[in-house]
């Protein structure tokens, strides 16, 4: 059995290595993961040369010290003396908005001509200005009002590994961005056993093989290869993001995050990398061997999405719960679900990328999966052992459920 | 030699196989006839450890077959298949390496099966390019690549051209030369005849009829005669005959069908005293008439 298992590995692993729909998937995961990485920072970097280039305008005494403060966020394009601006000066500036900076009697008064309201950074404009707008109210001097303004806010975490809000933030992005790899991973390899599956069938080349070898050499040589397949497929991507995400930092908005950054401030763990290929493993096995076991009882292949539905719908639901979990990770009806076989590899990795989850719950729930591969194993094996010989009509559930029980 | 012991497989409530018994001698062929639904399939797939039987045994070379023996075993089902997308050189060594052959082994036989088999300017295609005729070449490439012990051909002519045909008889030949067992399903019964060494008619799940195309012949009762010309004092002599009757008369020649027991060196004796005979012929029946008499007398 286990020279059956290495030829058929090899097999499909030399075959599906040069298969087309291995290489587009490889290339768009590289092209997905660059978008992932720098479309934010190429969004920002728009904003600085948009939302952050403005006129303004002002009367001269006015204009000076309003554009000494805007210049902590803004680009101050020109300044001119008091008018009302319209589409022409925006035009010709080339700029997203006019700030207008005038006095009412003891009160300051701030304008916003736009192009787009919606595109106005309002905190980043309200931070800048409030000294002025204090000095007039109060005729304080602004050396005062700059220290009042810069009360200092210490946080401290309390039982939790990170050390800041920006480790904090970094975790759930990190996570979701895991997670989705979890996702799209398990879900795109095995469907690619399931179509391999029922390719051999409908093309009858099933009866051939299976006289050939044992039918569960055969299985775990498919799942196996794509197994190693999908592996490859994630050190590919997360290489390609740590390429394109280790380095530094373009823009001068948001921070730059490199990995060794993510492991000192506990963002990343070797555990949580274990844990990640456990579960990666585990929800890879159930899902591919039952999709595997349902493509070998299809005699079309226009069949398999009716026959599979069942079993995607699940894991789309798991990944929303697990993105649910990254805001939410200790809630009861969340830490329960995250006990189920078959989606609790989402749900669980969800939780300990933002919390502090027990080791004896993750240990469980991969006691829990492990255990359930195992169930899944026999009865996907002795449903697929039969399916693949099996002609006509689908079977029903209670054929099926004959079948497991045999 | 195969023995097949009582053999009986029933799926849920139906009786695939009822009762099959036979024995087939090492590096002979042995033809499985029977109409649709007789049991033929099940029973090669119960030979391969496809489906495992509910009753009844099955031996090879004197001992049960286990995985191990059936590694040795080659099978070309009725439903063929092929992967559309790996070439035929690719498929063929592949079925080698799943029958434990080396990698340089599966190589050199493969080389081998495409130059037999004449497929050398197709070898780097992909299969979904070849002609059915072409696949099915290639499907016994596949199954006989690792030289089996025992081959079983389900409707092995089906899809070929009578050169194609002619081609498949002379390998498997070539194969029983080797010391291959072959076991052959067809309803193309002029090339079983040509090809094997001795049947068994199934039908219904139960062996009907079984032995060499000579012992089969014998226990049928009748003879066809044929006999030119036509004339009436032909006519009167074959009606004296005991159990003869009148079958057909074509281009000045009357068939009638008489017992096998018929002395015929007498009979064209008293036809010569009868007439100027030209034409004298005593046909045997064929495996199609066997097939067909066996079966509908049976049913």
């Amino acid at each position: 059995m286990l020279g059956d298992f290495v030829t058929v590995y090899g097999a499909e692993l030399a075959r599906r290595i040069r298969s087309r729909p291995f290489v587009i998937g490889l290339l768009i995961g590289v092209v997905g993961v660059a978008c992932f990485t720098l479309l934010p920072q190429l969004f920002i970097s728009l904003d600085a040369t948009s939302m952050y280039r403005v006129v303004l305008v002002a009367d001269p005494p006015l204009a000076h010290r309003a554009a000494d403060l805007l210049r902590q966020d803004f680009t101050i394009v020109a300044t001119l003396p008091e008018r009302t601006p319209d589409a022409a000066l925006l035009k010709r500036y080339k700029v997203a908005a006019a700030i207008a900076v005038s006095r009412a009697g003891s009160s300051l008064r701030v304008a916003v001509y736009a192009k787009d309201p919606g595109n106005v950074a309002e905190g980043a404009l309200r931070r800048d200005l409030i000294p002025l707008a204090l000095e007039q109210e109060t005729a304080l001097p602004p050396r005062r009002i700059a220290t009042l303004l810069k009360l200092p806010i210490g946080v401290h975490p309390v039982s939790s590994r990170f050390e800041s809000s920006a480790a904090s933030d970094a975790a759930h992005g990190i996570g979701f961005m895991l997670i989705f790899l979890l996702y799209i991973i398990i879900l795109f390899n095995s469907q690619l056993v399931m179509t391999s599956v029922a390719e051999e069938k409908t093309t009858r080349i099933a009866e051939l093989l299976v006289a050939s070898v044992d039918p569960i050499a055969l299985l775990a040589g498919k799942i196996c290869s794509a197994a190693t397949l999908a592996l490859l497929q994630m050190l590919v991507w997360i290489a390609a993001a740590v390429a394109l995400h280790g380095g530094p930092s373009t823009s001068s908005h948001g921070p730059a995050v490199r990995v060794a950054d993510l492991i000192g401030a506990h963002v990343m763990s070797p555990e949580m990398l274990i844990a990640f290929l456990l579960f990666f493993i585990l929800g890879f096995f159930q899902l591919s061997t039952l999709f595997a076991a349902l493509a070998s009882l299809i005699n079309r292949i226009e069949d398999l999405g009716s026959v599979t539905m069942p079993l995607v719908m699940p894991n789309v639901l798991a990944f929303i719960v697990a993105l649910l979990a990254l805001q939410a990770p200790d809630v009861p009806w969340i830490v329960g679900l995250s006990f189920i076989p078959g989606i609790s590899p989402y749900i669980m990795f969800a939780r300990m990328s933002v919390s502090e989850v027990p080791a004896w719950q993750v240990g469980l729930s991969l006691a829990i999966n492990a255990a359930a591969l195992v169930a899944i194993v026999i009865a996907a094996g002795k449903i697929y052992r039969v399916g693949m010989l099996l002609y006509g009509r689908l079977p029903t559930l209670a054929q099926v459920w004959n079948v497991i029980r045999s | 030699m195969l023995v097949a012991d009582h053999l009986c497989k029933e799926f849920g409530n139906v009786v695939a196989v009822r009762d099959v018994s036979f024995a087939i001698p090492g590096g002979t062929s042995f033809g499985l006839i029977g109409p649709n639904g007789a049991g033929k399939t099940t029973t090669m797939r119960m030979i391969l450890g496809i489906l495992a039987p509910d009753g009844g045994q099955l031996s090879w070379k004197g001992a049960r077959i286990d995985g191990c023996t059936r590694r040795r075993f080659g099978y070309l089902p009725e439903e063929r298949g092929l992967y559309g997308r790996i070439s035929v050189q690719e498929q063929i060594r592949y079925f080698g390496r799943l029958h434990r052959l080396r990698p340089a082994q599966a190589a050199a036989r493969t080389k081998r099966w495409i130059e037999r088999l004449e497929l050398e300017e197709y070898a780097e295609r992909p299969c979904s390019e070849l002609s059915k005729g072409n696949q099915q070449k290639v499907q016994v490439a596949c199954a006989a690549v690792h030289t089996p012990e025992l081959l079983v051909l389900d409707e092995p002519f089906s899809g070929l051209d009578p050169v194609n045909a002619e081609m498949l008889l002379s390998v498997l030949r070539d194969l029983m030369k080797d010391g291959t067992t072959l076991i052959l399903s067809s309803h193309q019964m002029w090339q079983l005849e040509a090809a094997c060494n001795a049947f068994c008619i199934v039908a219904g799940g139960t062996v009907r009829a079984s032995g060499t195309l000579a012992e089969l012949r014998s226990r049928w009762p009748t003879r066809v005669i044929r006999v030119a010309p036509a004339s009436d004092s032909v006519c009167s002599v074959l009606d004296r005959v005991a159990g003869a009757k009148p079958l057909d008369r074509f281009d000045g020649t009357i068939e009638y069908e008489v017992p096998a027991s018929t002395r015929f060196s007498e009979l064209l004796a008293r036809l010569v005293a009868a007439d100027a005979i030209t034409r004298f012929e005593a046909v045997e029946p064929s495996l199609h008439d066997i097939f067909i008499h066996t079966v509908e007398s049976t049913a």
